[in-house]
């Protein structure tokens, strides 16, 4: 099935043939995954997103139509579903943890993966906390997921216009957070020796 | 100057080369004649080039396979009834039973045809054995049961899983069907019931690990049993086997997180705490390690091996860096 597009594996599962399910979980999990985990702070929400935006998908594939791309439209579920999560009083607590459990072990990455970059993968994670949902939503799409304004647009339900100032504010945000001295750390820890 | 705003906007249009000619043209030419742009210009570049260091992450196979259990997609079409190992014991809201229909008063009459059962189109509901009255409820049930004690007024709509057609020996008439049937129990007890502890410590060490679950019996835990008068030392010690065998890094912090909070911790738990700290893959379960045996420290509750522990970390080369700073805060809190 993997010579199908999109559209066509689509076609299947309206027709009521589940078969391509997994072909199109393999093709959009990992993004899906990716944007939940950056976007929710929390991973065992984002794992709990995956699964409900892909039945999501074949419980309503007739809401699918074939003039959109599937990827916009997956992101378009998984972005709902985030901001309903958020919007949930008690899974607010839950965002602190995010920082830490992504925290990589220094050899999950290689051995070539430097100190140095795994202090910057933090200051990242860190720096996207700074931001408001909806310039998260509007940088992880734009900057991760490759989408243009109008897809982003027509996911978060806004016009170009709000994306572009979503995505600039965020930028600035990011630039303040991300090109500060932050290395502290470092001087603290050679104190202690 | 009134054109900056305007122009900067268009920065993160730039960065995607989502500009049309023109306006790229124009704003790198107003960036070349700016300072102040050129100089927001290159932090932002900065941060863009920055955000590549987040690592792209594997979603775990866990949710694969629950995506497609839950549509009713079999990875590998098969025209066999699968057969899925028995744990040792069963989770709390299943009962095992498996039913010996003898004498052949009831499927006598379909043995030479194939049998063709689904396990998913079952349409039995509740069956009714008049003739087994147990003294006390067993949570882990495996019973035989004879054919002629089944009512074979079968109503209702029992989820039936597992399903297996036993012939040991095709020269007589006997067969079986097995299969595990479904129960919604409610057990209410003290909380210091014995009982109810060792289910709450069963939940925690033998929930489906596909289920959401495990976190949320954590949480509950945590909320009973912080309790210096409900305290119990096996919910102490099903933690620490959370903490050392659970494959979410989620769970196992919040394990570590509770852990934290029990009142009077056992040598298991000091060890688990420990064997996080060294062994733990996620550098936030090891945070979280060093907080629970700072606090224990405070509490006058650690010993020397724990405290050598936490000064290795804090020298350790190769440990994250936050990690580090962690256990080097947590020795200096910690009275000689």
């Amino acid at each position: 099935m993997n010579h199908l597009s999109d559209q066509e594996l689509m076609r299947i599962v309206q027709g009521g043939d589940l078969s391509p399910a997994s072909e199109i979980y393999d093709r959009y999990s990992g993004r899906i995954y990716n944007f939940a985990f950056r976007f929710l702070k929390n991973s065992e929400a984002a794992e709990d997103a995956v699964q409900e935006v892909f039945v999501k998908m074949i419980r309503h594939a007739n809401q699918f139509h074939g003039d959109a791309k599937l990827s916009t439209w997956l992101f378009s579920i998984t972005a709902n579903w985030c901001r309903d999560y958020l919007r949930k009083a008690d899974n607010k607590s839950k965002e602190t943890e995010e920082v830490l459990i992504s925290l990589p072990a220094p050899l999950e990455h290689g051995p070539d993966r430097t100190l140095e970059q795994r202090e910057n993968e933090v200051r990242v994670q860190k720096a996207l906390k700074a931001l408001t949902p909806e310039q998260r939503e509007a940088i992880l799409l734009s900057r991760y997921q490759g989408l243009s304004y109008a897809e982003i647009a027509q996911i978060a339900g806004c016009s170009e216009g709000a994306v572009k100032t979503r995505v600039f504010r965020a930028m600035e945000t990011l630039k303040k957070e991300l090109t500060a001295d932050t290395r502290g750390g470092d001087r603290w820890l050679n104190a202690v020796r | 100057m009134a054109e900056c705003s305007p122009m900067r906007e268009s920065f993160p249009l730039l960065l995607t080369e989502s500009l049309d000619a023109q306006s790229r043209e124009l704003t790198h030419q107003h960036i070349e004649s700016c300072a102040e742009c050129a100089e927001e210009w290159q932090g932002m570049k900065d941060a863009w080039r920055m955000m590549a260091e987040l690592p792209e992450l594997e979603p775990p196979a866990r949710i694969r396979q629950r995506f497609l259990a839950e549509i009713g997609v079999a990875e590998k079409p098969s025209n066999v009834v699968p057969f899925h190992r028995r744990p040792a014991v069963k989770w709390l809201s299943q009962a095992a039973a498996v039913v010996v229909l003898a004498g052949g008063s009831y499927l006598v009459g379909h043995r030479s045809r194939p049998v063709t059962l689904a396990p998913n189109n079952a349409t039995l509901t509740s069956i009714q054995s008049a003739a087994i009255q147990p003294a006390a409820f067993s949570i882990a049930e495996t019973r035989t049961v004879n054919a002629s004690n089944i009512n074979p007024n079968i109503e209702g709509r029992p989820d039936i899983q597992n399903v297996q057609f036993i012939d040991t020996n095709p020269h007589d008439d006997q067969i079986a069907l097995s299969f595990d049937v479904t129960q919604h129990v409610t057990v209410t007890g003290e909380k210091n019931d014995k009982s109810m502890v060792r289910l709450m410590s069963y939940v925690m060490e033998n929930e489906d690990r596909m289920s959401p679950s495990r976190s949320r019996a954590i949480d509950w835990v945590k909320q009973t049993y912080s309790d210096p008068s409900n305290t119990d030392p096996e919910i102490a010690q099903s933690l620490a086997k959370v903490l050392r065998n659970d494959t979410h890094e989620g769970v196992r912090i919040k394990a570590v997180e509770t852990l934290k909070t029990m009142p009077n911790a056992t040598g298991d738990t000091r060890d688990a705490l420990i064997a996080a700290l060294k062994n733990d893959p996620n550098p936030a379960v090891r945070i979280k390690a060093v907080d629970a045996l700072a606090r224990l420290a405070a509490s006058g509750e650690l010993d020397s091996a724990a405290v050598d522990t936490l000064r290795q970390k804090a020298m350790q080369d190769d440990e994250n860096v936050y990690v580090r700073t962690k256990a080097a805060e947590a020795l200096g809190k910690i009275r000689p």
